[in-house]
C-alpha cells in the first residue's frame, strides 16, 4: 500500500497501543501468544521509525495532523532530524529489550505475563508518543502513560521495590505536575498548546516574569523526571529494586526521552534565543550538571551491588547530556544529542548484561561476579564492551560523544564541565575494571568465601552457562550497535544532528 | 523535613502569586485564551462536526488524540492495579460462610465441614465483612438500575449537554460498585466477572483506537472520522458526529470496566478468594 507511508507517524503510536490491548485480551485465553504478539508489534514499530527517519532525511520536517485538523486547532505530530533519529534508536532499544525479556518475564511474572507485556507495550507507546508529538499538552498526556506503567513495572520487583516504586510515583507526580503548571501558564499567556505556535507568539510578550516562571516550571518538572542531581533520589533505588528486565527497559529509555523533552521544550517552545540569551539559567544548570556528573560517579564508587552502581552511572550520564546541551554551542549540543542515542545503547548493554548475570547467579552483588568470565564468556565480553564505551575508549561510540562534549566544554571555556567529564571517565575506569577484576581473577567458589580455602585445579571450576538465547541475541546485537554507532558517528553528527540544531549555531 | 516542605511550598506559592498580576483577569474576553484558538471552536464546531456541544467536539474530535490516551491512562491504571495487587495462586479459603436466607443467620463452615451446596435455603457469602442489612440491601437494589439508566443517558447525551463517556462510565461503574458494597463481592462477580471487566476495559479502548485506525484504512488520517462517510447515509460532517458517539461509547465501556476491575482487586486485597 503506497498511501500507507504518510500514516507512518500514527502507526508508531497506534500499533504498540493496539498490541497492548490485544495482549490483555488474548492473555485470558492463551498466554503463549503474548510474547510473539508483542515482538511483532515491536518489529512493525522499528520498521516504521526507520522508514520515517529516511523520509525525514530526504524530505525534511514531517507534520501529521491528527483528525485532519490543522494546528493550532488540532494536535499534530512533528518529526524532524532530532526526534526522527532518537525514535529510531529508542524503538530499536525497546525491541531488543522486549526480545531479551522473554525467559525472565516468564519466570518472574508466571501468572501475569500478559499484564507484563501489556504494561511494557503501553510504556513504550508513551515514550514514542513523547518523542513524536508537536503539542505541549499532549506531551504531558503521554508522559502520564509512560510514568504510570513505569511505576507499576518497578513496583512489582521483590524486597523494597514497592517502597521505591511509591517514592518514584510521588516524585514523578510532582515532576509531571510542575510541567503541567508550566504548560498551563503558557496557555494562559498565548492561548495555544501547539509548540511551534507558542514559539511564534512568545517573543511578542518578552520580557515577562510569567514566561520565565513557566520556563522554570517546565524545566524543573522535566529535571525531576530525568533525575538531575539534587532531584535524583528516586532513581537509584527504583532501578535497583525493579525486576532486571524492567531496569534494562526503564534505565536506557526514560531519562534519555526526558532529556529529549527538555531539549524540545527549550528549543522549540521557548526558542534558543530565550533559553540562552534572554534569561540567565545557563550557568546554574551547568553547575547542576557538573554536580550530577561528579556526585553520580562518586556514589557509584561506593556501591556493592552491580545494578545500583549502574543506576548511579545513569545519574552521572544525565549530567553529561544536560551539561552538553546547556553549553549552548554547536559541539556541546551535538555531543548531547549524540550521547542520547549512544547512552541509550550503552545503558541497555550494561543493564542487559547485569540482567543476564542476575538470572544465572540469583543476585547482583559485585562479589557474585567471581568466575563470571569462565561461566558466561559472551555476556562478560559484551559487558566489557559496554564498560569501555561508558569509559569512552575509542572504537566504541561512547568515545565520540564524550569527545564532542569535551570539545564543546573547551570551546565554551567551561573548565568545570571538562574536568567533571574527565573525573567521571576516570571513575568509570575504576568501576568497570573492578568488576572485570572480580570476574576474571577472583576464583569461582560455590557458595564459599573467596579466600577461605586454596583452590585446587579443576575443583569448583564453573561450567559455561550462558544467558538464555534470546538475551544473548539482544546482547550481541547491542554490542554490534555500540561499534556501528561509533563507526558512523561522524556521519550521524554531520548529516543528522547538525540539521537538528538551531540555525543560530551555524 | 516537615519544615523543609513548608518552606518549599511557601516559595512555590509565592512564585505563583508573584506572576498573577501579569496574567489576564478571570473571564477577560480579550485574553489570549479566549481570542486565539477558542473563537475557531465556538464558530465552527457545528459546521465542522454537527455536534452542538463544543466541549464534546474539542474533547473527542479536535483533540481526540489526547482523549484516546486519557482513556489509555485509565486502562493502564486498571492494569497496573491488577499487576501489582493480584495474587494469582488460588488457595481454598480457611472457612466458608453461608447465610440462611429466611432467618439471616450466618453459618461458618471450617475446612472439611459438610456443605449445604444444594440447599436453596443457604446462600454462600464473602468471608470478608458482610453486612446483612435488608434496608440497605433492598434500597440499593432499587437505586442501581436507575443509576445505570442515567449513566447511559449521560453517555448518549454528551453531544448536546454536559456529559460523555468519562462521566457516564464513572456513574455506571459506581452503580456496580454500589451493588458490590451493599450486597457482596460474590454476587457482583457472578454478574460481571473479573475476566469480563478486564476484557471490557481493553475492549472499550479498542473501540476508540479501532475507529481511529479504521479511518486510516478508509483513506482519511488517524482519528479523522470524516473518513467514515463511506458508510451509506453519512456525509463527512455527520460522520464526525457519529465517530464522536462511537468513541464516547468506547470510553464509557472502558471507564466502567476499569473502575470495577480496580474495585475488585482493592476490595479483595488482590486475593479474590471467593473464586472470582
Amino acid at each position: 500500500m503506497g498511501g500507507m507511508t504518510e500514516h507512518l507517524p500514527a502507526i508508531i503510536v497506534a500499533v504498540p497501543l493496539l498490541a497492548a490491548l490485544i495482549v490483555t485480551v488474548v492473555w485470558w485465553f492463551n498466554d503463549r501468544l503474548c510474547f510473539p504478539l508483542s515482538v511483532a508489534a515491536g518489529l512493525v514499530v522499528c520498521g516504521a521509525s526507520a522508514n520515517l527517519f529516511q523520509k525525514v532525511l530526504t524530505q525534511g520536517v514531517i507534520e501529521y495532523r491528527l483528525g485532519g485538523w490543522p494546528p493550532p486547532v488540532g494536535i499534530v505530530f512533528r518529526v524532524d532530524h532530532l526526534n526522527g533519529l532518537i525514535l529510531v534508536v529508542v524503538t530499536l532499544v525497546a525491541f531488543l529489550n522486549l526480545v531479551a525479556s522473554r525467559r525472565s518475564a516468564e519466570k518472574e511474572f508466571r501468572d501475569k505475563v500478559g499484564a507484563f507485556y501489556a504494561l511494557f507495550l503501553l510504556f513504550i507507546t508513551g515514550l514514542f508518543g513523547i518523542l513524536i508529538t508537536g503539542d505541549a499538552f499532549n506531551l504531558f498526556v503521554l508522559l502520564e502513560i509512560a510514568s504510570l506503567t513505569g511505576y507499576a513495572l518497578i513496583g512489582i520487583g521483590s524486597g523494597r521495590a514497592s517502597l521505591s516504586g511509591l517514592n518514584y510515583l510521588l516524585m514523578g507526580t510532582i515532576g509531571a505536575s510542575l510541567y503541567l503548571f508550566g504548560v498551563g501558564i503558557l496557555y494562559v499567556l498565548t492561548g495555544s498548546l501547539n509548540m511551534v505556535d507558542i514559539a511564534g507568539i512568545l517573543p511578542n510578550l518578552w520580557p515577562s516574569s510569567a514566561i520565565v516562571l513557566a520556563f522554570l516550571l517546565c524545566m524543573g518538572g522535566l529535571f525531576v523526571k530525568m533525575a538531575l542531581f539534587p532531584l535524583h533520589a528516586w532513581l537509584p533505588n527504583a532501578y535497583t529494586h525493579a525486576p532486571s528486565v524492567v531496569s534494562s527497559l526503564v534505565a536506557p529509555l526514560t531519562t534519555k526521552v526526558m532529556i529529549y523533552a527538555m531539549m524540545r521544550v527549550a528549543l522549540t517552545v521557548f526558542t534558543f534565543d530565550f533559553a540562552f540569551n534572554q534569561i540567565a539559567v545557563r550557568g546554574p544548570i551547568l553547575w547542576l550538571a557538573i554536580l550530577a556528573i561528579v556526585g553520580g560517579s562518586l556514589m557509584a564508587l561506593s556501591q556493592r551491588r552491580l545494578k545500583k552502581m549502574l543506576a548511579y552511572i545513569v545519574v552521572a550520564e544525565v549530567g553529561y547530556m544536560v551539561g552538553g546541551f546547556w553549553l549552548g554551542n554547536k559541539a556541546g549540543m551535538s555531543g548531547a544529542v549524540l550521547h542520547i542515542i549512544n547512552d541509550a545503547v550503552m545503558t541497555l548493554c550494561v543493564f542487559l548484561a547485569a540482567a543476564a548475570i542476575t538470572i544465572r547467579t540469583g543476585d547482583d552483588r559485585l562479589s557474585s561476579l567471581r568466575g563470571m568470565f569462565k561461566r558466561m564468556p559472551l555476556t562478560m565480553a559484551v559487558m566489557v564492551l559496554g564498560g569501555l564505551s561508558l569509559i569512552g575508549v575509542p572504537p566504541t561510540c561512547g568515545f565520540f560523544s564524550k569527545w564532542y562534549l569535551i570539545s564543546g566544554g573547551i570551546e565554551a571555556g567551561h573548565l568545570g564541565f571538562v574536568m567533571a567529564l574527565i573525573i567521571s571517565s576516570l571513575v568509570n575506569v575504576v568501576l568497570f575494571f573492578r568488576c572485570f577484576e572480580i570476574g576474571y581473577f577472583e576464583p569461582f567458589m560455590r557458595g564459599g568465601e573467596p579466600h577461605s580455602a586454596p583452590v585446587e585445579p579443576g575443583y569448583g571450576a564453573p561450567t559455561v552457562q550462558e544467558a538464555p538465547v534470546e538475551m544473548l541475541f539482544a546482547l550481541l546485537t547491542t554490542a554490534l550497535l555500540l561499534l556501528l554507532l561509533g563507526l558512523f558517528s561522524g556521519q550521524i553528527v554531520t548529516r543528522v544532528i547538525h540539521q537538528a540544531l538551531p540555525a543560530v549555531l551555524g | 523535613m516537615k519544615r523543609l516542605g513548608l518552606i518549599a511550598i511557601i516559595i512555590f506559592g509565592g512564585l505563583l502569586f508573584s506572576i498573577t498580576f501579569e496574567l489576564p483577569d478571570l473571564g477577560d474576553a480579550s485574553s489570549p485564551a479566549s481570542t486565539h484558538v477558542s473563537p475557531y471552536y465556538i464558530e465552527h464546531t457545528l459546521e465542522d462536526t454537527s455536534v452542538p456541544n463544543v466541549v464534546t467536539a474539542i474533547l473527542a474530535d479536535y483533540r481526540g488524540y489526547d482523549t484516546l490516551f486519557e482513556t489509555a491512562v485509565i486502562f493502564s491504571a486498571g492494569l497496573a492495579c491488577f499487576f501489582l495487587l493480584r495474587i494469582p495462586e488460588r488457595k481454598a479459603p480457611k472457612a466458608r460462610f453461608y447465610r440462611h436466607l429466611t432467618t439471616g443467620l450466618t453459618l461458618r463452615i471450617e475446612k472439611g465441614g459438610r456443605i449445604p451446596e444444594e440447599s436453596k435455603e443457604f446462600e454462600r457469602i464473602d468471608s470478608a465483612w458482610v453486612p446483612n442489612d435488608v434496608i440497605i440491601n433492598m434500597t440499593c437494589r432499587l437505586v442501581v438500575p436507575f443509576v445505570q439508566l442515567f449513566a447511559l443517558y449521560v453517555i448518549a447525551h454528551g453531544h448536546h449537554s454536559p456529559g460523555g463517556g468519562f462521566q457516564g462510565g464513572v456513574i455506571f461503574g459506581a452503580a456496580i460498585i454500589l451493588f458490590a458494597i451493599s450486597n457482596n463481592l460474590r454476587s457482583t462477580t457472578r454478574r460481571l466477572s473479573e475476566k469480563s471487566s478486564a476484557l471490557l476495559g481493553s475492549g472499550g479502548v479498542i473501540i476508540y483506537l479501532g475507529t481511529g485506525l479504521l479511518c486510516i484504512l478508509l483513506g482519511a488520517g488517524f482519528l479523522n472520522y470524516s473518513g467514515l462517510s463511506v458508510f451509506p447515509g453519512l456525509d463527512p460532517v455527520s460522520a464526525r458526529s457519529y465517530g464522536i458517539l462511537i468513541v464516547e461509547i468506547g470510553v464509557g465501556i472502558a471507564v466502567t470496566a476499569v473502575m470495577v476491575w480496580i474495585y475488585y482487586n482493592l476490595a479483595s486485597a488482590g486475593t479474590q478468594e471467593e473464586g472470582l
